[in-house]
């Protein structure tokens, strides 16, 4: 057991004997030794939590769950969340869409070396400046301080799609998302995908038909990315559940960079900041 | 129109109290444009969604125009300066994800500039004409599947 595990265990323990919380959300180890979320109810239970490199969804997403008073009378249940310092802007950016309430969330940060998708460290945890949550209640931190990794993030990779003619992109883009299966994991896995009746699956208006084809699939994701501008904490978590490993971060950091270079803001950095698509300066004019 | 030439659809959303009246402008004087154009009146061009514009695409249309009060003219104060926002973006993931961004076309028109529209209808029907179709055009337009 490692000292960061000693310390989330000890952490929810506390908050769960002192009733602080009813549950904590968590990592724990499933049958097959796959680390998986873990709901924790008891403070005995505090012991089944884990953390590793491994961890590497988002549970933030889970706080939706927990918005509303289960029935009348019952109070909005308080919850503390295990994050990573990307998880953590998602907490910032549900607070500033007025989903959570600072006062119903204990936020338990953990000090993030990167997290392994398939036993690799993840792309973007390779140039990550930020190994410290901007948000927590307790902070989870290692005997050894992580070591930020010189390189900074250049969207290289982005850089390359688009230097590509529009041919050979949308070749790229028919291919990836022909594999796509409408599973809609990426949905579900996104803390910041939390529409009431997602735009893929309303009939009235009708958007897009159910249909697995080229149009629909394209509609599909563009409109997801689209509904992420400004709002990605570029956690990749959509990409981790994605069944059919479809290269969805690479639409989220295309994103994320034009966000950045045209409005100079990195989503979740704070609950105050106004994201850019929720404000406008009236002196600018862009690219049309 | 000639048979042999590719003729585009283009939906173009007008917002009411400017483009619209540019349009209508253009057709009381009698300026000439092309007839590729289906207009569809909006509020504000605060209010077309940029998923409009992807759902238009989705059902045939090979370009869209969205038009609206010059920046500081918007009947609604401030309904073009966030369209201006989102139109910035969603021109970038269109052309990332391979098609042209030419295909959207935002634009300022107010209600005195009838000649103007009209030319940028002209202007934008040939540069959608030499693109071709759309690519990512579903087979059955979607009000066809619902009737049938």
């Amino acid at each position: 057991m490692s000292a960061l595990e000693e310390q989330i265990r000890s952490a929810a323990r506390q908050y769960l004997e002192n009733g602080d919380v009813s549950v904590v959300i968590g990592y724990e180890r499933g049958p097959k030794g796959k680390v998986r979320p873990a709901f924790v109810h008891q403070a005995d239970d505090a012991e089944r939590l884990v953390w590793s490199p491994e961890c590497n969804l988002n549970l933030v997403t889970y706080l939706h769950n927990y918005k509303h008073s289960p029935r009348r009378g019952v109070p909005v249940p308080r919850v503390a969340v295990v994050v990573r310092p990307c998880d953590a802007r998602a907490v910032n950016l549900l607070l500033h869409e007025q989903q959570i309430k600072r006062e119903n969330v204990k936020v338990i940060g953990v000090t993030c070396a990167g997290s392994e998708v398939d036993g690799e460290l993840r792309q973007a945890c390779t140039v990550c400046q930020e190994r410290v949550p901007v948000i927590y209640d307790v902070l989870v931190e290692p005997e050894q301080p992580v070591e930020v990794p010189e390189a900074q993030d250049d969207y290289g990779d982005v850089a390359e799609m688009e230097s590509w003619t529009p041919g050979e992109r949308l070749e790229y883009w028919a291919k990836e998302f022909d594999r796509c299966i409408r599973c809609y994991a990426c949905r579900q896995a996104c803390p910041g995908c939390y529409c009431f009746e997602c735009v893929a699956e309303q009939v009235f208006p009708h958007w897009t038909s159910i249909a697995l084809e080229l149009p629909e699939k394209y509609f599909f994701h563009v409109m997801r990315a689209f509904h992420l501008a400004g709002r990605c904490v570029g956690c990749d978590a959509c990409e981790v559940v994605c069944p059919m490993d479809i290269p969805l971060s690479k639409l989220n950091r295309m994103l994320a960079k034009e966000v950045e270079a045209l409005f100079g803001y990195h989503t979740g950095d704070d609950p105050e900041t106004l994201p850019p698509l929720a404000t406008f300066s009236p002196e600018e004019r862009l690219r049309l | 129109m000639s048979e042999n030439v590719f003729q585009p659809k283009i939906v173009a959303f007008l917002c009411n109290w400017c483009s619209y009246a540019g349009a209508d402008l253009a057709g009381t004087s009698r300026t000439q444009y092309p007839p590729n154009v289906r207009i569809i009146r909006v509020p504000c061009s605060g209010r077309v969604d940029p998923l409009f514009a992807l759902k238009a695409f989705q059902d045939g249309a090979d370009g869209v125009m969205v038009l609206g009060c010059h920046p500081g003219d918007c009947h609604y104060q401030q309904g073009n300066y966030f369209a201006q926002r989102r139109y910035a973006l969603m021109h970038r993931l269109l052309e990332f994800t391979g098609v042209e961004s030419e295909r959207l076309f935002v634009d300022w028109i107010s209600a005195s500039e009838g000649k103007k529209f009209a030319q940028v209808v002209t202007d934008f029907t040939e540069r959608v004409r030499a693109l071709g179709p759309v690519p990512i055009k579903r087979q059955t337009p979607a009000l066809q599947e619902v009737s049938a």
